[in-house]
């Protein structure tokens, strides 16, 4: 190696999965080495200036970084750097190692470090993933399937739908559901039993039922009639819910767009679908 | 009737209750039931005037007996009148829910016959709701003053919120306006509905089974602000009493928007949001950053100063107490400090552990400096070009909403508050270079809106003489 290169600023290239960036960290502490960033080896710009130093994913590797954080740092501290791990910021590899090769030095009490900048850095991305998991909690919107199955279809900035599914699958427990993050390629499936994930892109799902377009009406309704025209204030209602979530939102479709989505569904074959049932499907089934 | 014209009539006569909260109460999943509260509450949408949509804010029915003069749904208005049977309501809510839409239902209703008569058909909903549906999201009930006792503990054991409104911050303006409301006070019921809730923590406390529970996430009221003459002093004192006496968990501010022509009621004009959103900071104070309501406001001063936050004007008027060294002074200081709250000062404390913090290390943990600046220092340190001066921090506090307003501008309020701000200038000038402060007795928003006498009441201001039409 030449001498440019000794100088050069080493990143890690992982594979994408958790196992790589834990393997990446232990590389990190058995080389002695701060790396600029731990990037995915197919989405990166490769600079001159840098060093990159592919990682081979090893299980074991990994396992030890896990227990070695839970003895040192606590479950809590463990179930962080996963939640960071969700994040879409190209950085959160350099900024997880980072925060590892200071709190582990430290201890315990230096997770609360805030104002360092390593701990910083990793606070500020652990906030932004679980505003966007809080987000999805709030602007999620269900839409019941011909098939039964109550489907949403979200595009979060973070990969949050192993963080969201726990929360739905207890109040929605009786109900059949999938939440779909179309901009990560992942599903959450609750079969009114347990809930798994499940890789998708580009799926093809079922047309609605009338019922749920008579839901949807109402819904719309509800929501223009409820706001106070003296009141008016879009900008309050864009901090609150910022425009990237409207596009999944059935009350925020403008009125003169409602209702324009084909149906295949007559209003007879829907009577005789719910007659089959022998009960309308918003009703609790004993 | 179809669903959807009924679901209209009564959405829209809802509106205007202001109370649209789903928080107070941890309830988990059960295995077979539909529906959870979390504690925090959870907003599911925005609607276009900016407030949270986190409930069905719907009446059973908007058909009244009642005659207030304030009030959409009054006997005497010619507007078309829906109920819900119990049945719809339920399907409604439920259909909701499921998709994610609402975290619960909030009911109310105009008063159909009587008070009891009212109450006992929003049982019978709630409870289908409950039971039939299994539903074990957040219900919040509107109860009526009047009702009878047996039936607040029934509608207390099926909900988890109850609110009772006080209507208008003072007795007086409740029997001019709501003549038939001001027989019964809320007060009363607000009082047993305490009661009720202390019995039943204490039974639950000392009880080795699982028991009901009874109004489990608290009570809350609602008054209309500037629709009658009372000061802001007078609305602050009277929420303190409530959270206080009356243990309320919340206490909602309505600004006054006109439904109806009525020689009682101000003319219509300029909503008083401004007001309104001071009023909310002065209760957020009161609430948690352990303020005392005399701390805020006196009554030679009895109204908001318009131009700066309730805390900006405590700190100006407490200028000795400042500044404040962010690396030492304890917690309940740091929340005092205009611009830090319950979140920044926690922060502070946390990180301040470690190391000492200079004007950097407050940015990256977020704190806005904007106005914050003017009254700490980092290791003695005050930050780069401030001048620690009463009169010059209040200038300056002032100028940044001026400008804010310039942006989205009310007609009139700029000259208003040119006029305040001059006068304000002038009272610290006062203050800071001789003694006494000047009186300033006046409403700072007398023009918008505070009626019932409020104009013979005010004094011939010289500073308000200005921007009266």
């Amino acid at each position: 190696m030449n001498a440019l290169m000794d100088d050069a600023q080493p990143v890690y290239l992982y594979d994408g999965t958790l196992e790589g960036m834990l393997t990446a960290v232990f590389e990190a502490f058995a080389r002695r080495e701060a790396p600029l960033n731990v990037a995915q080896e197919h989405c990166l710009q490769q600079s001159l200036l840098c060093s990159y130093i592919p990682i081979l994913t090893d299980a074991e590797k990994a396992e030890r970084v896990q227990v070695g954080v839970i003895n040192k740092l606590g479950e809590r501290a463990y179930d962080n750097i996963k939640q960071v791990f969700l994040s879409d910021d190209g950085e959160k590899g350099g900024v997880i190692v980072r925060y590892l090769l200071y709190t582990m030095r430290k201890g315990r009490g230096s997770c609360a470090h805030l104002a360092n900048p390593a701990v910083n850095a990793f606070e500020e991305v652990l906030r932004q993933v679980s505003k966007e998991a809080h987000y999805m909690l709030q602007f999620v919107r269900f839409a019941q399937l011909r098939n039964g199955v109550y489907f949403s279809r979200i595009e979060p900035k973070a990969s949050v739908v192993p963080l969201i599914m726990g929360h739905f699958a207890a109040r929605f427990n009786v109900q059949p559901f999938m939440i779909y993050d179309a901009r990560h390629g992942l599903s959450g499936v609750f079969d009114t039993e347990r809930w798994w994930l499940v890789d998708a892109r580009d799926i093809q799902v079922p047309e609605q039922t009338m019922v749920e377009d008579a839901f949807q009406s109402l819904w719309q309704t509800f929501y223009d009639t409820i706001a106070i025209e003296e009141r008016r204030n879009p900008t309050c209602q864009r901090n609150f819910m910022p425009k990237r979530f409207w596009g999944t939102m059935c009350e925020q479709i403008p009125p003169q767009l409602r209702n324009l989505r084909p149906k295949t569904a007559t209003p007879t074959q829907a009577a005789k679908q719910l007659a089959a049932r022998n009960q309308t499907p918003h009703v609790l089934s004993a | 009737m179809e669903l959807l014209d009924k679901l209209t009539i009564l959405a829209d006569a809802a509106k205007y209750d202001v109370a649209c909260t789903s928080c107070g109460v941890n309830r988990a999943a059960v295995k077979g039931q539909l529906g959870a509260a979390t504690s925090a509450g959870i907003c599911h949408s925005f609607s276009a005037d900016g407030r949270c949509i986190t409930l069905l804010k719907i009446l059973l029915s908007n058909v009244c007996s009642y005659d207030c003069a304030y009030c959409v749904n009054r006997r005497s208005n010619e507007v078309p009148r829906a109920t819900f049977s119990a049945r719809e309501l339920a399907e409604l809510t439920i259909g909701f829910y499921r998709r994610n839409y609402i975290e619960g239902l909030f009911l109310s209703s105009g008063v159909l016959k009587n008070p009891d008569y009212t109450t006992e058909r929003m049982c019978e909903a709630i409870y289908l709701l409950r039971e039939e549906y299994g539903f074990r999201g957040y219900i919040h009930a509107k109860a009526i003053p009047g009702t009878s006792p047996e039936l607040l503990v029934r509608l207390g054991v099926l909900v988890d919120r109850v609110s009772l409104n006080i209507e208008f911050p003072s007795e007086k303006s409740l029997k001019l306006l709501a003549p038939e409301k001001a027989g019964a006070s809320a007060l009363k019921p607000m009082a047993f509905v305490r009661d009720g809730i202390r019995a039943n923590y204490q039974d639950r406390r000392l009880s080795t089974v699982r028991r009901t529970r009874f109004v489990p996430a608290g009570q809350s009221t609602q008054m209309i602000i500037g629709a009658s003459p009372e000061s802001d002093y007078h609305i602050l004192r009277l929420s303190a009493s409530l959270y206080q006496r009356l243990e309320l968990q919340r206490v909602f501010f309505s600004a006054y928007i006109p439904v109806n022509t009525n020689p009682l009621l101000p003319a219509p004009g300029a909503v008083p949001l401004l007001r309104e959103h001071r009023l909310y900071q002065a209760d957020w104070l009161m609430r948690f950053y352990g303020f005392d309501v005399n701390e805020i406001i006196d009554e030679e001063h009895p109204f908001l100063d318009p131009l700066i936050d309730p805390k900006c004007n405590w700190a100006l008027n407490h200028i000795d107490q400042f500044p404040a060294e962010v690396n030492r002074v304890p917690y309940e200081m740091l929340l005092r400090i205009p611009g830090v709250g319950v979140r920044g000062a926690k922060r502070i404390l946390c990180a301040r552990r470690e190391r000492s913090l200079r004007f950097e290390d407050l940015k990256r943990l977020g704190i806005t400096l904007k106005r914050a600046k003017y009254f700490i220092t980092c290791n003695g340190r005050f930050a780069k070009g401030v001048l620690f001066d009463p009169v010059s921090i209040y200038r300056e506090l002032t100028a940044q909403a001026k400008r804010r307003r310039l942006k989205g501008a009310v007609d009139g309020q700029l000259s208003l508050f040119d006029a305040v701000a001059g006068e304000r200038e002038a009272a610290f000038g006062v203050a800071v270079g001789m003694s006494g402060q000047a009186p300033r007795n006046m409403s700072p928003y007398g023009l918008q809106g505070n009626a019932v006498g409020s104009r013979q009441a005010l004094p011939a201001s010289g500073a308000l003489a200005k921007v009266a039409p």
